[in-house]
């Protein structure tokens, strides 16, 4: 086989790796490029368009660095970009210029990509949508938050009528494993993620107004639900009214707005006498330690 | 602005230039001698060269298409000659791979122009490329003032035509040749691993006299296969490889690529640049 067609051939694959999936389902198109099917390993092909991929996505390491040790570490890495790769290709999708247009992108591609009954997928899944938040509210600007309401006036209004309103910036992600703790066995050496139970879990990612730190906390269902549905407007009445409470504001919803209110992370409510969660303040700069966390 | 002398005889280490590296050799000058650029990352972001201010710099490169049956343009030659002129790199090092090759005809389409890859891969090997990187590099070589050392490739998957071992390319490509080697020991254990054979023996089997340049880097096996990987440090047995090469050869650089990650352990890049130093009888 001559030199130069070989490399035209192992050149356009890589470029186009929706060539190999072709060539694998046809055979006889690489036989027409001048290629004996058996000579050419088109799996280990596609698995090498796929290591290019992952080099292209470096940048992305900065800010999804346990992320990336998890791929390293289940075996994922090759898998994931290769797939990605013919994705792209077959799409005619082109690698984003920014790095936030990369993560968005391929973010995109693992939510339908990802076999969410393999343990070790679930816990990329939540790891990586953590670590997004912390990028996303670690580049938020304390001036783009929302303006700040003055605590003193919260309380002043009839509980019914208050319309509680976020204090920053929120985001929240229902998990099924705690990343945090995942992130700490991700610095062991060989990382027991096995041990890893998956279960139910609602993670608040805070950033306050004006503030240079961003909180985890985590939350019941009924307390993830609230803030979900604060916008600003809606009044304590209607949000009762949608989370199944009726018209009259339950004391159930009242007490939870109470301490999301006692937290600091919404306004417009009464606070309540004793605080919900304790809250532990994490420095933004250090991105790896984001560990800690609050908890109910 | 500084350059590195290599007339002294002594060798010298350095580091690829990536993220947390312009931090790490100012705050430890001692452990490093020079870093090493692409000249790809220079051309798109020549803000890159002020390093150069701090401390030497190695140019290195993946444009030429050494190994490639498409010759690269003009233009990108006499960049990379800028570039060489300017850093005043003691060489530049290139890859026995290729970047280019001819368009491929699917059905009834071609492609109107050659398949450029930003990236190199691993080329056939047989005579006939042996042949085409003679030429090549005969060519390349009247375009530099500075000398080419060649890096040889890491093999994920035989490439169809091939007719002998990785060893005996670069072994044959160096016999039609005066270009230095640069031996990237990752690379070489990369191709063992994968093609079933003995590190320890075929390492013994290269021109290791033509030595001039050393890189080591990481790798990790996923889905079946080893690849390189500049995120990871290198096994011990990179280590042991670099010794039996320092038996025979007397490179006057040995280059550590930790380059694709700002997070890569501080302690395990000191330890292995004072291995480095050690290995080379520095310390």
């Amino acid at each position: 086989m001559k030199a130069s067609k070989v490399h035209a051939v192992v050149a356009a694959a890589l470029e186009s790796p929706a060539l190999i999936t072709r060539w694998q389902r046809e055979p006889q198109g690489l036989r027409d490029a001048g290629i004996e099917p058996e000579s050419l390993n088109l799996d280990a092909l596609g698995k090498f368009a796929g290591l290019t991929a992952k080099v292209k996505h470096n940048g992305l390491r900065a800010d999804f660095p346990l992320t990336f040790r998890l791929l390293n570490v289940a075996g994922l890495e090759i898998e994931l970009f290769s797939a990605y790769a013919s994705y792209c290709a077959t799409s005619g999708k082109r690698f984003a210029a920014t790095a936030a247009g990369r993560v968005q992108d391929l973010m995109g591609f693992m939510e339908h990509w990802l076999d969410f009954n393999r343990h070790e997928h679930v816990l990329l899944w939540d790891l990586m949508r953590h670590e997004s938040a912390l990028t996303t509210l670690g580049n938020v600007n304390a001036a783009d938050a929302h303006p700040p309401v003055s605590r003193d006036s919260k309380a002043r209004v009839k509980r019914a009528d208050a319309t509680p309103r976020v204090q920053g910036t929120i985001i929240l992600r229902e998990m099924h494993s705690n990343p945090q703790f995942v992130g700490k066995l991700l610095q062991k050496k060989a990382p027991p993620l096995h041990e890893v139970e998956l279960n139910s879990y609602h993670f608040c990612y805070w950033h306050k107004e004006g503030g240079e730190e961003i909180d985890i906390l985590e939350l019941d269902e009924l307390g993830y639900y609230l803030l979900a549905l604060i916008d600003g407007a809606t009044s304590v009445a209607t949000l009762s009214r949608m989370i199944g409470g009726g018209s009259k504001s339950s004391k159930v919803i009242l007490r939870a707005l109470g301490q999301l209110a006692e937290l600091g992370i919404i306004s417009g409510v009464r606070r309540p006498v004793g605080a919900l969660t304790r809250d532990v303040r994490l420095p933004r700069a250090k991105s790896a330690d984001r560990s800690a966390h609050s908890k109910k | 602005m500084k350059y590195l002398d290599t007339t002294k005889g002594k060798p010298n280490i350095g580091l690829a230039l990536g993220p947390g590296v312009n931090e790490f050799v100012s705050e430890h000058p001692e452990l490093v001698d020079y870093v090493e650029i692409p000249f790809e990352q220079l051309r798109h972001a020549p803000e890159v060269a002020s390093i150069q201010e701090e401390i030497p710099v190695v140019l290195h490169c993946a444009s030429m298409s050494v190994a490639g049956f498409v010759a690269p343009e003009g233009a990108t030659l006499d960049a990379i000659a800028d570039a060489a002129a300017h850093t005043r790199t003691p060489w530049i090092g290139e890859h026995l791979a290729f970047v280019s090759a001819d368009p491929l005809v699917v059905d009834d389409s071609t492609t109107p122009s050659p398949t450029n890859l930003t990236y190199t891969v691993c080329p056939q090997l047989s005579e006939e490329t042996v042949a085409r990187v003679a030429e090549n590099l005969a060519a390349l070589e009247a375009r530099f003032d500075q000398p080419l050392i060649i890096e040889n490739s890491p093999q994920y998957f035989e490439v169809p035509g091939s007719t002998m071992p990785m060893v005996d390319f670069i072994g044959a490509v160096l016999k039609r040749s005066s270009a230095g080697l640069l031996l990237d020991l990752s690379h070489f254990l990369i191709t063992m691993l994968n093609t079933g054979r003995d590190p320890r023996k075929d390492i013994e089997k290269l021109p290791l006299e033509r030595v001039l340049e050393i890189h080591i880097s990481g790798l990790n096996k996923q889905s079946e296969i080893v690849w390189d990987d500049h995120a990871t440090p290198a096994p011990p047995l990179i280590f042991e490889l670099l010794d039996l090469v320092l038996r025979r050869a007397r490179p006057k650089a040995l280059t550590f690529e930790y380059n694709w990650t700002p997070h890569f352990p501080e302690s395990v890049l000191k330890a292995h640049l004072q291995r480095g130093r050690q290995a080379l009888g520095l310390s």
